[in-house]
């Protein structure tokens, strides 16, 4: 069971990271014409993203919580043991860095309710800041999973 | 509420939020425990008692409550001001960058 969970997390988090990418860069790199690959990519509704990226945040979230136990009792101690303090320290940033994301979902979803010249620079942040924690906590988690292997351990 | 006033007080929360939260990781002020190794969860901060105890839980319920909170109390300074968009990220992005100095220690060893 948990190894599907795991599994479903790291899905889960791969459709968020090309989700907010996506709207990351259609909202800082915006673009008229969609004639080739680049120019496509960056002039997409922005908007349109919002649901999704929510509503993925929210299940990633949660099933990195469900998880999160068998992290804490078993993976961590294993790190620990074997001295890779700055792999635990990683966890420990994403960890908070996702529970301030949590925090600016409500913010995220009013400045893209209603998207006007007042909360421009807000909803630039707010996208590039959640940008940042999926990326980040995308990064960590797939190191972590992976970290035996990666580091020959 | 009408929209207008839930949407003054969503940048308080969301500020609030990430400050309360990482005063809580630093001061461990986590509402509940969990003892993920005998499945058992407890009032306030308990200490460990068969394997390692899980706070992470715990500060998001007193960050929300706590968010909550002030909200409510901020609502009356904020009735009469323009929604206060810079708020609800300048804090959060403080407090980001406060994380990784906070937990430098594990990179440095």
């Amino acid at each position: 069971m948990a190894t599907f969970l795991v599994i479903l997390h790291g899905l889960l988090a791969v459709a968020l990271l090309g989700s907010i990418t996506h709207q990351a860069i259609a909202v800082i790199w915006p673009a008229q014409r969609k004639t080739g690959f680049v120019n496509a990519y960056r002039s997409v509704s922005s908007r349109a993203y919002v649901n999704a990226n929510m509503v993925l945040f929210l299940a990633v979230a949660v099933l990195g919580s469900i998880i999160y136990p068998i992290y804490r009792v078993f993976i961590r101690t294993y790190l620990e043991n074997a001295r890779l303090h700055p792999a635990v320290g990683s966890f420990e940033v994403k960890e908070q860095l996702i529970a301030i994301g949590l925090g600016l979902l409500p913010l995220y979803w009013l400045v893209w309710r209603r998207p006007d010249p007042a909360s421009k620079s807000a909803r630039v942040a707010v996208t590039l800041m959640l940008c940042f924690i999926v990326w980040f906590s995308f990064l960590v988690g797939h190191i972590l999973n992976n970290i035996r292997g990666m580091f020959g351990l | 509420m009408k929209d207008n006033n839930i949407e003054r007080l969503v940048p308080v929360f969301s500020a609030a939020f990430a400050l309360i939260y990482i005063i809580s990781v630093e001061r461990n002020w986590a509402l509940f425990t969990y003892h993920p190794k005998i499945h058992q969860w407890g009032w306030l901060v308990e200490p460990a008692k068969n394997g390692p105890p899980m706070y992470w839980y715990g500060w998001l319920v007193t960050s929300l409550l706590g968010a909550s909170a002030v909200s409510v109390i901020a609502w009356p300074l904020l009735k009469s001001r323009p929604t206060q968009y810079w708020l609800g990220w300048t804090v959060p992005l403080l407090v980001m960058i406060s994380v990784f100095y906070l937990f430098r220690d594990f990179f440095l060893r």
